[in-house]
C-alpha cells in the first residue's frame, strides 16, 4: 500500500501545498510570477534563473514539497527517491523559444537549446538534491492517475522506496503544474487510490 | 521472464533489419556528407535517410516500423488489450508541429493499426530508448500487458542541427567514438522497433530473453557528462544486481559511445569501476550516427542481430584509445558466440540506464 | 575601451539573463567563471560566443578561444579590440 503524503498546485496565479494558498499572483509586480514565488519563499539557489519555465516550476514544487515533508532528505539513501513525471507539451515552450533565437535572434541559443528536452527538469532536481535514483518523463495526452499507480507500483517492486511524481504541463501563459510524493507509509494520509489521485489533482487537471 | 523479438530498423543503412544487418557486417557506415545542413550553410556529416517522404517523417517511419512488426509476431496482438505501444523519442514531430511532438504521431498509430491503448511516449534525451524497453519489461513483468511494442523514432531537423551546432558538439569528420582524435557526435535518424512479451509463442521467430535494468542520474550535470561516471556505474550495478548476473558472465557490451571528449571518457570510467573494461565493446554511433531517442532501441536490435550471428562487430571510426582507462573495443569483426549481452545509454539531464539481453 | 566595457556588461546580463545584476555589481577584472565573480558555467561560455557574434560580428570557430578571452570583463575587451583590429 502506498500514501500520498505531500502535494504542491501550481498554477498561473496561485500556489498551494496540501491543499493550502502559499503565494498568489501580484499582478503589479515587475517580477514574473515563479521568480515572485522564489524571492517570497527565500530560496537561494541562483541557478533558478537560469532554468526554463519546465525546470523553475519542477525546482519551485519540489522545493515546497521538501518542506512539507522535510524528513525525506534523511530517511531516503540517495538513490531510493524516483523521479516519475509526465506532461502533454513535451518542452514545446523552451522549444519555440530556441526556434525564435535562430529565427529571429542572431543565432541559435546554447543556453535554450539544453533545456529543449522534457526531462531536463528531472536532472535539476537530481543535481539539486544529489539524488542518483530512478527518472521517467513520459507525453501523455492528458492527466491519467492511473499511469502514476502503474509505475509508482513497478519502481517499488525493482528497489525505490519513494516516488516524487509530478505533471509538469506549460506552454505559453498556460501553467498547471501538480507535484505530489508517493511514499510506502503515511499514517493518516491518503492512500494511494484513483479515486484519491484525482481529487487531489482537481478537476481541472483531470478534465484539461 | 519477459521475451524480446520480432526486432526492426529503419536507417540510412536500410528500410529491413535484414539490409541494416548485411551492411553492418560489411562494416558500411550510414554516414555521408550533407551540402549547406549547418545554421551558417555549413556542409555537415550526418546519417541522414534519403529519399523518404518530406512531410510527417516522424509518423512514417513509425509506422512503416510497426507494419514490420506486425508481420513478425501473431496477427492478433497488436490490436490486443493486453497490447501497448510505448514511443521512444526526443523531439518527435517538432519538424510538423512544435506544439503536437507526439500527441498526433500516435493518434496516428492508434487509427492505422487499431490499437486498443493510447501508446505512452517515454521522452528522456538519450537514454529514452533503453528506459523505453525497461518499461516494456516492467510492464510485461508486472502482468500489467501481456505484450509491449516498443519504438524508438528520431528524425534530423534543422532544430536539432542548430542546436548540437551551438553546443560545438557536432564532430567535423564522421564521429569517432572512443577514438583519440573523437570531437564530437554525428546526428544520425531512424527507427528502431522491438516487442517485449510474456509469451514465446507469439513470435514468428525465436525470441531472446530481455532482462530488464534500471536507470540512475548523475546528480551532475544537466548537459556535461560525470567525470565519474557515478550514474552509469550505478545503472550498471543495479542492472548486473537485479538479474543475479556478474560481470563475468558479459560477452559483449553495446556502449553509448557518442564520440564527444567528455562522454566517452565518462562511459570509459564507469565500465573500469564496474570492472568490465575487458569485455569486448563497440558504439555504433560510427554506422547510424546519433539518433537521439532511437538510438537506444536502434543499438539493441543491432545487438540482437549481433547475438543472432555469431558476430562482434567492429566499432567503426575506432582507431587508436582516446580515454584514460582503456576498454577493449572491438577493431575488426569476429565470429563469437554471445550469450549475455549488456547494453546501455547516457544523456542530457544525466540520465543513464542499462538492460541485459541473453540467449535462450 | 570603457565604453565597450560598460556595453559588454550590459550584454552579458541581457545575453545571460542575470537577473537582479546590473553592470555596476560586475568588476572589470572580477573572474567570470568563477563563484566568487559571476559563477558562469560551460553552457554560459557558449552563449558568449553567441554574444560576440551577435553584438560585435565577431565568430569564434574554437570554443578553446573563448576560455581564455572570457576570463574577466576586461580580457574579454581586448579581445573584442584585437578582433576588430
Amino acid at each position: 500500500m502506498s500514501f500520498i503524503t505531500a502535494y504542491c498546485h501550481l498554477r498561473e496565479n496561485v500556489c498551494s501545498v496540501n491543499g493550502e494558498l502559499v503565494a498568489t499572483l501580484d499582478k503589479s509586480s515587475e517580477d514574473a510570477w515563479f521568480k515572485q514565488i522564489y524571492k517570497a519563499q527565500e530560496f537561494v539557489y541562483p541557478k533558478f534563473y537560469k532554468m526554463d519555465t519546465l525546470s523553475q516550476a519542477g525546482y519551485l514544487a519540489s522545493e515546497l514539497i521538501k518542506r512539507a515533508a522535510p524528513y525525506i532528505v534523511n530517511d531516503y539513501a540517495d538513490d531510493e527517491i524516483a523521479l516519475i513525471f509526465a506532461n502533454k507539451s513535451s518542452s514545446a515552450d523552451t522549444d519555440l523559444r530556441f526556434i525564435n533565437s535562430y529565427e529571429h535572434n542572431g543565432a541559435p541559443s546554447p543556453s535554450l537549446f539544453v533545456y529543449t528536452l522534457p526531462n531536463i527538469v528531472l536532472g535539476e532536481i537530481a543535481i539539486l538534491n544529489k539524488w542518483y535514483g530512478e527518472n521517467m518523463f513520459a507525453v501523455l495526452p492528458k492527466f491519467t492517475p492511473d499511469f502514476f499507480l502503474t509505475h509508482t507500483q513497478i519502481l517499488f517492486s525493482t528497489g525505490s522506496k519513494t516516488a516524487l511524481c509530478g505533471w509538469l504541463e506549460i506552454l505559453g501563459d498556460k501553467i498547471h503544474a501538480f507535484l505530489f510524493l508517493i511514499e510506502q507509509a503515511g499514517t493518516g494520509k491518503p492512500e494511494l487510490n484513483i479515486e484519491n489521485l484525482s481529487n487531489i489533482a482537481g478537476p481541472e487537471i483531470i478534465h484539461n | 521472464m519477459s521475451y524480446i523479438g520480432a526486432e526492426v530498423i529503419i536507417s540510412p543503412l536500410g528500410e529491413t533489419t535484414e539490409e541494416n544487418w548485411r551492411a553492418l557486417s560489411e562494416n558500411r557506415s550510414g554516414i555521408t556528407k550533407v551540402n549547406a545542413a549547418g545554421y551558417n550553410d555549413e556542409n555537415l556529416f550526418l546519417g541522414s535517410i534519403q529519399n523518404h517522404a518530406a512531410e510527417s517523417r516522424f509518423t512514417a517511419l513509425t509506422i512503416r516500423a510497426l507494419s514490420q512488426i506486425a508481420e513478425k509476431i501473431d496477427r492478433n496482438v497488436l490490436s490486443s488489450e493486453r497490447t501497448i505501444v510505448i514511443l521512444s523519442s526526443t523531439k518527435g514531430a517538432l519538424d510538423v508541429n512544435v506544439t503536437d511532438q507526439f500527441q498526433s504521431p500516435a493518434a496516428m498509430l492508434v487509427e492505422e493499426f487499431k490499437l486498443a491503448n493510447q501508446p505512452v511516449v517515454i521522452s528522456n534525451a538519450c537514454i529514452s530508448g533503453v528506459l523505453a524497453i525497461n518499461v516494456a519489461g516492467n510492464l510485461v513483468k508486472n502482468k500489467i500487458y501481456d505484450h509491449a511494442v516498443v519504438i524508438g523514432c528520431d528524425v534530423i531537423s534543422d532544430f536539432v542541427v542548430y542546436g548540437f551546432q551551438s553546443l560545438f558538439a557536432i564532430s567535423d569528420q564522421p564521429c569517432k567514438p572512443f577514438d583519440a582524435a573523437r570531437n564530437g557526435i554525428t546526428l544520425g535518424e531512424g527507427c528502431g522497433a522491438v516487442v517485449v512479451s510474456a509469451e514465446k509463442s507469439i513470435f514468428s521467430e525465436s525470441p531472446l530473453h530481455l532482462l530488464t535494468g534500471s536507470s540512475a542520474n548523475d546528480a551532475n550535470h544537466i548537459s556535461g557528462p560525470s567525470r565519474t561516471g557515478e550514474g552509469l556505474f550505478r545503472s550498471i550495478g543495479k542492472t548486473l544486481n537485479a538479474n543475479q548476473i556478474s560481470g563475468e558472465e558479459i560477452d559483449f557490451i553495446s556502449a553509448h559511445g557518442t564520440a564527444t571528449v567528455f562522454n566517452d571518457e565518462m562511459e570509459a570510467i564507469a565500465f573500469d569501476r564496474a570492472g568490465l573494461s575487458h569485455i569486448p565493446l563497440n558504439s555504433l554511433k560510427g554506422y547510424f550516427g546519433h539518433t537521439l531517442g532511437a538510438a537506444g532501441v536502434i543499438e539493441t536490435v543491432a545487438s540482437m542481430q549481433m547475438m543472432r550471428n555469431s558476430t562482434l562487430l567492429k566499432s567503426v571510426g575506432f582507431g587508436e584509445t582516446g580515454t584514460s582507462r582503456s576498454l577493449n573495443i572491438i577493431t575488426e569483426n569476429r565470429q563469437k558466440e554471445l550469450n549475455t549481452v549488456l547494453k546501455t545509454a547516457s544523456g542530457f539531464g544525466g540520465g543513464n540506464a542499462s538492460l541485459i539481453i541473453r540467449s535462450l | 575601451m570603457d565604453n565597450l566595457k560598460e556595453d559588454l556588461k550590459k550584454q552579458i546580463i541581457e545575453q545571460l539573463n542575470l537577473e537582479d545584476i546590473t553592470p555596476a555589481d560586475i568588476a572589470d577584472d572580477a573572474l567570470l567563471f568563477n563563484d566568487s565573480g559571476l559563477g558562469l558555467d560551460s553552457i554560459d561560455a557558449l552563449e558568449l560566443i553567441v554574444l560576440l557574434e551577435k553584438y560585435h560580428g565577431i565568430q569564434v570557430t574554437n570554443p578553446d578561444e573563448g576560455k581564455d578571452a572570457f576570463k574577466t570583463i576586461n580580457t574579454m575587451a581586448a579581445y573584442v579590440q584585437k578582433r576588430k583590429g
